[in-house]
């Protein structure tokens, strides 16, 4: 079995927390906060199939299993890349309200440590609660996040096509 | 960054056992306090003290697990300060330097 690693990543939003956990479960529309991926479910309910798509819907970034869904306080979901072939790893929110604001933590657990899933979610980690924390507070992603999607949107066609949404079927 | 938090990040990074610390927990996520206090020949209690300080600041974040706590590092507050402080441009040209930096000390060993 794979030795594996746990990376926690915590922020304090200035929003509320409906707000804060919207943007981590909306659908029909880009998760900005999350690598501007589309949120696609059979169910927002925990043992349903999600995944992350790009906007266009031609690759499935992620996929994972709802492991909870607790409004407005918890999401968690197993995930794994599908351009990867590591182990899964589980992914949770856990949103607190605090006088100071909104208390975010991203749990990433079971890493495969040493793996290309556990390097991109190690900088993953900050960049997710950082965008998130500025989407929720100016309304809006950072220039340089505005800057790296319009890249991702534009080098999409150099994706592999084993992540072609044709492969995972939802 | 509110200047509350500001402070409590540079109060907890201006101390160099806090550092070590730090580094402690960022090469060992999930680690104990007792596994962090091996690391050291102050006591257990200063190695409390120093965490308790690193928490305050976010940098450390720390879950109950029994009667243990194990301790991870949180980065975010660390890239607040630096996207705080650079710009598209200075964090090109000062990425630029430090890799110089980087490359030339590494060669000179």
């Amino acid at each position: 079995m794979a030795e594996t690693t746990r990376a926690v990543f915590r922020v304090v939003i200035n929003g509320t927390i409906d707000a804060v956990w919207r943007e981590l479960t909306k659908q029909g529309e880009a998760q900005a906060a999350v690598f501007n991926c589309w949120l696609h479910a059979q169910a927002l309910a925990p043992g349903r199939k999600m995944q992350m798509r790009t906007g266009s819907g031609k690759y499935v970034m992620v996929v994972g299993e709802i492991t909870e869904f607790t409004p407005p306080t918890r999401f968690a979901h197993t995930f794994r890349f599908t351009q990867f072939d590591d182990p899964e790893c589980e992914v949770i929110y856990d949103l607190k309200q605090l006088p100071a604001g909104v208390e975010c933590t991203l749990t990433v657990d079971r890493m495969p440590v040493g793996t290309r899933t556990a390097k991109n979610m190690q900088g993953g980690g900050t960049m997710i609660t950082e965008t998130l924390k500025a989407l929720v507070e100016t309304g809006r992603p950072p220039l340089k996040i505005r800057l790296m999607y319009w890249a991702f949107g534009a080098m999409e066609f150099v994706l592999p096509k084993k992540s072609s949404s044709k492969n995972w079927p939802l | 960054m509110n200047e509350d938090e500001l402070d409590l990040l540079f109060h907890a990074m201006a101390s160099q056992p806090r550092r070590a610390i730090l580094e402690v927990v960022r090469e060992n996520p999930g680690c104990n306090m007792n596994f962090v206090a091996s690391h050291f020949e102050f006591s257990r209690i200063g190695v409390m003290k120093h965490i308790d300080v690193l928490e305050a600041a976010n940098l450390v974040i720390s879950e109950r697990s029994g009667r243990e706590r194990t301790l991870y590092f949180n980065p975010v507050p660390l890239q607040e300060v630096h996207e705080e402080w650079t710009d598209q441009y200075s964090r090109f040209f000062a990425g630029r330097l430090t890799h110089l930096k980087r490359m030339i000390e590494k060669g000179s060993k």
